[in-house]
């Protein structure tokens, strides 16, 4: 079979269709772009959750009035454990200073005394510490005198765990979906184009085509019009990520110590590649229904 | 163009590979040969019934009858638009009905078909028409420009190329269809009721069309009820019935008479030969 021929035959059939098949493409990429954006959006939360996941760090509040002692003792213990790097104290003072700086915050927070804020250590983990492990050293530090509470953030990572194994699952619910409907419209596009053809394909079939000679160019512009979606789409997301990137990155640096990120390079390639499968599939599929050869 | 009939021409896709071109009897053996062919399109009432017929090669032949008759079924049989029930058709010795469909492509590779309603794209150019029949032979390029600008010139549409083929006359419309049908050298020609949209001297010119394409060695079934054009051409008539061959003689124009019978009553002339 003759590629080059059947590859200008699909090339001519996209010129007449043109209308048809911007429609087609057009209405697509808004789809892929909903499968794009929430894949984004579960890239970033990723990077946060990875992120907080892999810096390992406690808050040991101090019980108000602790003996100096006690709390020496306790700097001891914990700097004795392997997983601990860095032990830190924080006094109340320190700590309401802190809060002030990363919040903006009204005139009367600040004139909050400094009780409110409990002296802490604050410590830090070494990575990789698993989770078991810090609730071990939170249940046995808070047994001591001096400690009046002890805070692993496992609440939140919890809930940010939560989130993201959620967008996980919108991002695969809405990608079926959008897979869904992209074999639909390409299936529907190229009955369309089959019934616009027909006096060419009967012609074809009279003078001897094969299968292939007849179907293959509709299998190319079913692929085309998938991967042009994709594309589009992954297109429009970049510039859009491109504008928006400088607002996004201030707030997420600030709530989360991670700057954003586009998709990574094999994500895009593989979007738009499926993009083309999805094609090529959805008008293999319609051609198997609507052109009897 | 010009070949002697029996000179082995080489088609691009010999659907017959095995055999055939090597068999030194094959040149001599008749080109289409129905045996006994049966086709029910109903249960009750066959199209055609036990039809045996030889058309040898080289034959410019009519075939005839009143509507509804089966000249339509006797050529799709042909080119397999439809499978016998019963009974063989033999081109070029091969059994056309026990050929797989993957294989249907390359029996229509060997065979020209024209209709009464042209099949032609509408919105294609001349060339384009004509160079679909070598471009799915994967010819290259510069032999598909050289015999779709013979075959253009053989039907009389030389330079004509590059027009948009709905812009034509019918008649030249027709011509382009008979250039896709030649421009591939088949071996055989149908050619069902070609001039039935066409006035009667226009008809006249296509028919004369297809007997000089014959003149080269191309075996011509013509379907028409035309008896005014089948009056004015001493070829050989296959006469089709209720599904039957009720005649098949030479030369309408031979029988004393025939040509008023057919003019008052275009069934007569046939019956009463047969009868
Ligand atoms: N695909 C089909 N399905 C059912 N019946 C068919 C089919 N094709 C033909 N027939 C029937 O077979 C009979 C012969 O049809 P055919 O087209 O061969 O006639 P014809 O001799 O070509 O007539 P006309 O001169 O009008 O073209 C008709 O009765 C027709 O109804
Ligand atoms: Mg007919």
């Amino acid at each position: 079979m003759d590629f080059k021929t059947i590859l200008g035959r699909a090339k001519r059939g996209l010129r007449e269709e043109l209308r048809l098949y911007l429609v087609a493409v057009s209405s697509l990429a808004v789809a892929f772009l909903c499968v794009a954006g929430v894949l984004l959006a579960v890239t970033n939360l990723s990077a946060v959750a990875e992120r907080w996941g892999r810096s390992g760090r406690m808050s040991v509040y101090l019980r108000d009035g602790a003996q100096p002692d006690d709390v020496t003792r306790l700097r001891v213990v914990l700097e004795g454990m392997r997983e601990v790097e860095s032990v830190e104290q924080l006094t109340s003072e320190d700590a309401r200073r802190q809060f002030l700086e990363h919040s903006d915050v009204e005139a009367d927070l600040a004139a909050l005394p400094p009780e409110v804020f409990p002296a802490s250590l604050e410590v830090s983990l070494a990575e990789g510490t698993s989770v078991q492990r810090v609730a071990s050293i939170s249940e046995r530090i808070g047994s001591l005198r001096a400690v009046d509470d002890v805070e692993t953030y496992r609440g939140w990572f919890d809930r940010l765990d939560g989130l993201l194994s959620a967008g996980r699952g919108i991002a695969g619910v809405l990608a079926l979906l959008v897979a869904l409907c992209v074999l639909a419209v390409i299936g529907n596009t190229i009955r369309l184009a089959v019934a616009r053809r027909r006096e060419e394909i009967e012609v074809m079939k009279l003078c001897g085509a094969t299968d292939g000679f007849v179907r293959g160019p509709f299998v190319m512009e079913g692929t085309f019009q998938g991967f042009a979606s994709a594309l589009v789409a992954v297109l429009v997301l970049l510039l859009g990520f491109a504008l928006l990137r400088g607002h996004l990155d201030a707030s997420l640096a600030a709530l989360s110590g991670t700057h954003v990120a586009f998709l990574q390079p094999w994500m895009l390639v593989a979007l738009v590649l499926g993009g083309a499968a999805i094609g090529a599939l959805g008008s293999a599929l319609s051609l198997r229904r609507y052109l009897t050869v | 163009m010009a070949r002697d009939p029996d000179s082995k021409v080489v088609r691009p896709f010999a659907f017959f590979r095995a055999g055939v071109q090597s068999d030194p009897s094959a040149a001599r053996r008749p080109i289409l040969v129905f045996e006994d062919v049966y086709k029910y399109f109903r249960r009750d009432q066959p199209t055609l019934r036990g039809v045996n017929l030889t058309i040898e090669r080289g034959e410019f032949a009519f075939v005839t009858g009143p509507s509804g008759a089966g000249k339509s079924t006797l050529l799709q049989l042909v080119y397999r638009k439809h499978t016998v029930d019963t009974g063989r058709i033999l081109f070029c010795g091969k059994d056309v009905a026990r050929l797989k469909p993957k294989s249907i492509p390359y029996l229509r590779r060997n065979l020209g078909i024209v209709f009464q309603d042209f099949k032609v794209v509408r919105h294609w150019t001349v060339y384009e028409n004509v160079a679909v029949a070598l471009e799915i032979l994967a010819m290259p390029k510069r032999l598909v420009r050289s015999r779709v600008a013979e075959a253009l010139e053989r039907v009389g549409l030389a330079g004509r190329g590059s027009e948009r083929t709905e812009n034509l006359s019918g008649g030249e419309q027709q011509r382009v269809a008979v250039a896709r049908a030649i421009v591939t050298e088949p071996a055989l020609i149908l050619a069902d009721e070609p001039t039935g949209n066409l006035d009667p001297h226009l008809a006249i010119d296509i028919l004369t069309l297809f007997e000089e394409i014959n003149a080269t060695g191309t075996t011509v079934l013509f379907a028409t009820h035309d008896h005014s054009l089948i009056a004015k051409r001493d070829h050989r008539i296959i006469g089709i019935d209720e599904g039957r061959v009720v005649e098949a003689r030479t030369g309408l124009r031979s029988w004393p008479g025939a040509e008023e019978r057919a003019a008052s009553d275009p069934a007569s002339g046939l019956h009463a030969v047969a009868g």
